[in-house]
């Protein structure tokens, strides 16, 4: 029953499926499938599509002024308009592309930076272990936003780039040590040993066998990056600390906060970008559920009978 | 007739999101007698677990019940609400867990874990809990100071003792035991084994043996339910399965099971082992490169590992205990093209050799030789030219190969490294191994990704993958230990045909002496560290000599030899 068996004519065509292709099907199937990750979806796709056709939507520019200042919502200005005498709802369309755009950067930037530093991490034994550990363990005792704040000072009107930057250096470090936790166990598993029989660099091991059994967490680990890396964004910008003259979400509440909008009763002025930026963050974390039930798949059956 | 349980036309299904549903179990219908000792047996995916937690209540989504009922002593126990589930445990029916050891909370003490159960169901007095507590660990064979003691420090063994005791202390009418000795060390197995056969006696419950071995049930059991593919195949008393098997299934899996102490031992695809004596290792230096692999153009092994006075210390895992002394003093060698069986029971030491023999580990003390290789001390490039060489077959083919990467892939990075093809080359010889290894047609299986084969399909791929380097030893740990009963003797059969076409060595590490009849010349049998006895592998276990290599062999379970007297 071993050799001998003989061989059918199989249909000589390549039988290779597109299994890459099936399995990020799949992938989508299971996050649709999942309510929350839908809702996610559906907000995020919203905040896409908005940030992408920003010049066809916008009725006005991003920084046309010249409109009556301080002035309340009306048919012309649906928002109002600013202290300086933009339209609010043009600003918010417009601060969308930042918002989103550097969201995505920083967060696929730190992610990055966490799986080449996580993986080697997790694969090596010995001093280089211990280097790693103690420049991580550093990062993570280093109060987050203090830190991100003393960077952008000393950093001084980089724009966009420093934003992006400063997130990334602060925001790696949590996602290296989950990703170092999941390839110590999965280096222990036989497939890894079999591949250093196979006569595979350690490079290859980590990264052909060990990296493509993670995608779950490490996608999990993105859009938790992403999150954080809009709210920072949104944070630094409102504090002046970025760049006051592109339009952002976080400039927006900048501006407002320095017109005393609160006070003028242009409580939309604070409440639009904020309720746009919570709305953003919520669509990642409901798409993590989804992507928690990848990972788990225990969480994809359903209350027990 | 007094009927405990009776269950008609039952039928769980699988379903989940994305998945096409599964019939594990399609229309079983069976009775169970009160105070009977009843087999079920099926090899993996048969649906025997699914059913045993189905009768028990116990099976969680995605499984549901879809169809049939289960009566128990007359009222259907898919109807329970869950309180008077709850309640019925007690007095009702109970299951023994497959990792029943890994069952208990590792924070709790083993009286708490009493405790809560009386706490629960109230059913012994305060004042009794003690005394309670002592006679049940004392029926599973448990000192009462084990009570004290936490899970932890308890072996695989006790541990498994403790979650019977528990289960008892419900006295339930009904006890359900799945594969209850599957992971434990043989010796260890049959002593459990032995104990829930007299507790079934002393205590009268009705007792469900769920088991993949058919050996083990046939031992123990009075009537054996056969599973295959989610039906019962074959109801029958345990002496009738065995002299007189009425279906196909039961006769095959039958079929694999021999005394490794007869003079001729016989499985499908193995006949005539009887005497292999030093006429073996001729023949396997003689008859080489016959048949289909010519490409590997008689290169057989030539060089020998020589293992001299080697001992491996681990130091001690807590303070205060000491150094554990894994393998002590141990020499042999293992000549080019011998076949030689490591056999013992977990624990012994065997696998640390196989770490030894491969560099993963460095011994304590002595030196492991291949060649000129000195094992023990070798630098990076020498690692590798040791695995060029020296190539090990993983004992569980579900995590030998990375479930993300098509058996093409997998088998094409070691033809890369060692052989140095590229392109079109490469694939040449990858599909070249699949045929040896009989995996045929060999286009289709090298497209299919490890999920897509059975298990004994994953273990011929891994095997291609030991031979992709032409090495002239092989390492096998337990290649078999992991594979149902029918595929077990095609993988041995293969491995057989190799070693002798290609004239390669091997290192057959194995508990199973079963198996390692068949396939080697030679045998030591390791005991604490130590071999304890070695030579002739017909000749050790036809006239075992050491007392140690005497329980091993008792161990192996033979239906034959358990209906013997009764027959």
């Amino acid at each position: 029953m071993t050799t001998t068996q003989n061989v059918t004519k199989s249909t000589e065509k390549a039988m290779r499926p597109p299994r890459r292709l099936a399995f990020i099907t799949r992938l989508a199937a299971t996050l649709w499938a999942n309510w929350k990750s839908r809702l996610g979806l559906i907000i995020l796709a919203c905040f896409i599509f908005v940030a992408i056709f920003a010049p066809l939507l916008a009725p006005y520019g991003a920084s046309q002024d010249g409109f009556e200042r301080n002035a309340d919502a009306s048919a012309a200005h649906w928002f109002g308009t600013t202290a300086a005498g933009e339209d609010v709802l043009s600003q918010l369309i417009y601060g969308s592309q930042i918002s989103v755009s550097v969201g995505f950067i920083a967060g696929l930037l730190s992610t990055i930076v966490a799986i080449v530093i996580g993986l080697s991490w997790g694969y090596i034994r010995g001093f280089g272990a211990d280097v790693i550990n103690f420049i991580v363990n550093l990062f993570l005792v280093i109060p987050g936003l203090p830190l991100m704040i003393v960077i952008a000072a000393y950093l001084q009107n980089g724009g966009l780039v420093m934003i992006v930057a400063v997130i990334v250096i602060t925001g790696w470090a949590w996602g290296a040590r989950v990703l170092r936790a999941q390839t110590q166990t999965l280096r222990s598993r036989d497939f890894v040993t079999a591949a250093r029989f196979s006569g595979e660099p350690a490079w290859r091991i980590v990264f052909k066998e060990i990296l493509p059994n993670m995608t779950s967490i490490i996608a999990g680990g993105f859009f938790g990056a992403a999150t954080s890396a809009i709210l920072a964004e949104a944070g630094l910008e409102f504090l002046g600390l970025g760049d006051s003259s592109i339009v952002s979400w976080g400039t927006i509440l900048y501006w407002a906060q320095n017109s005393n909008a609160l006070l003028t009763g242009q409580w939309i002025l604070l409440f639009a970008p904020g309720l746009c930026i919570a709305l953003l963050a919520l669509s990642l974390t409901l798409i993590n559920f989804g992507v928690d039930a990848i990972s788990n798949p225990r969480l994809r059956e359903g209350k027990s009978r | 007739m007094n009927h405990i349980l009776e269950v008609k036309d039952l039928s769980v299904v699988y379903e989940s999101n994305g998945f096409t549903a599964l019939q594990a179990v399609d229309h079983v219908s069976f009775v169970l007698e009160a105070g009977e000792f009843v087999g079920l047996v099926g090899e993996s995916g048969s649906g025997k677990s699914t059913l045993g937690f189905a009768i028990t209540r116990l099976q969680k989504p995605p499984a549901r019940t879809n169809g049939g009922q289960i009566l128990f002593r007359g009222k259907d126990i898919r109807e329970l609400d869950v309180e008077s589930l709850r309640q019925q445990r007690q007095g009702g029916f109970a299951m023994v867990l497959q990792s029943g050891m890994n069952a208990l909370n590792p924070v709790r003490t083993i009286r708490n874990h009493f405790i809560d159960i009386f706490r629960a169901h109230g059913h012994v007095e305060k004042s009794r809990w003690d005394a309670r507590q002592i006679e049940l660990i004392e029926k599973v064979g448990l000192s009462k100071e084990a009570l004290a003691r936490f899970p932890g420090e308890l072996s695989g063994g006790m541990r498994q003792r403790v979650s019977i005791a528990l289960a008892l202390s419900l006295e339930p009418q009904l006890m359900v035991f799945d594969e209850p000795t599957t992971a434990l060390d043989v010796l260890v197995q049959q002593a459990i084994m032995t104990t829930i056969k007299s507790l079934q006696k002393s205590e009268g419950f009705t007792a469900v043996l769920i088991s993949h071995d058919l050996g083990v049930v046939l031992e123990s059991t009075q009537r054996v339910l056969v599973m295959h593919e989610g039906r019962i195949v074959e109801d029958a008393s345990s002496a009738e399965i065995l002299q007189n098997p009425q279906d196909e299934y039961t006769r095959m899996l039958l079929s694999h099971y021999a005394d490794p102490r007869a003079e001729v031992v016989e499985l499908p695809g193995f006949t005539e082992r009887a005497s292999r004596d030093g006429a073996g290792a001729g023949k396997a230096s003689g008859t080489t490169a016959a048949g289909t692999t010519a490409s590997r153009e008689g290169r057989s092994a030539d060089s020998a590992i020589v293992v001299d006075q080697v001992s491996m210390v681990y130091p001690p895992p807590r303070r205060g205990e000491s150094a554990i002394t894994a393998v002590d003093d141990v020499s042999f060698t293992l000549e080019p093209g011998e076949s030689l069986a490591l056999v013992g029971a977990s624990g012994s030491g065997k696998s640390t050799i196989a770490k030894l023999i491969t560099g993963i580990e460095k011994p304590t003390s002595g030196t492991v030789k291949f060649g000129s290789l000195d094992v023990a001390r070798l630098g990076r490039g020498q690692i590798r030219e040791l695995h060029r060489n020296v190539q090990m077959i993983f004992q569980d083919p579900y995590s030998a190969l990375n479930p993300l990467h098509t058996v093409e892939y997998t088998l094409t990075r070691p033809v890369v490294n060692f052989g140095g093809l590229r392109g079109p080359q490469a694939r040449r010889r990858v599909l070249e191994l699949l045929e040896t290894v009989g995996l045929a047609p060999v286009e289709q299986f090298a497209a299919k990704l490890p999920h897509q084969l059975s298990g004994g399909q994953r273990q011929r791929v891994v095997i291609a993958r030991a031979l992709a380097s032409n090495p002239q030893v092989l390492i096998a740990d337990e290649p078999v230990s992991m594979l149902d009963v029918s595929l077990r003797a095609g993988v041995l059969a293969l491995l057989e045909e190799l070693r002798e076409q290609w004239g390669v060595s091997m290192l057959y590490i194995t508990h199973d002496l079963l198996s390692a009849r068949l396939v080697t010349e030679n045998i030591m049998v390791l005991n604490g560290g130590r071999v304890v006895e070695r030579g002739n592998t017909a000749q050790v276990l036809q006239h075992p000599e050491d007392d140690y290599t005497i329980r091993l062999l008792d161990a192996v379970p033979n239906p034959a030899r358990a209906w013997g007297a009764a027959v």
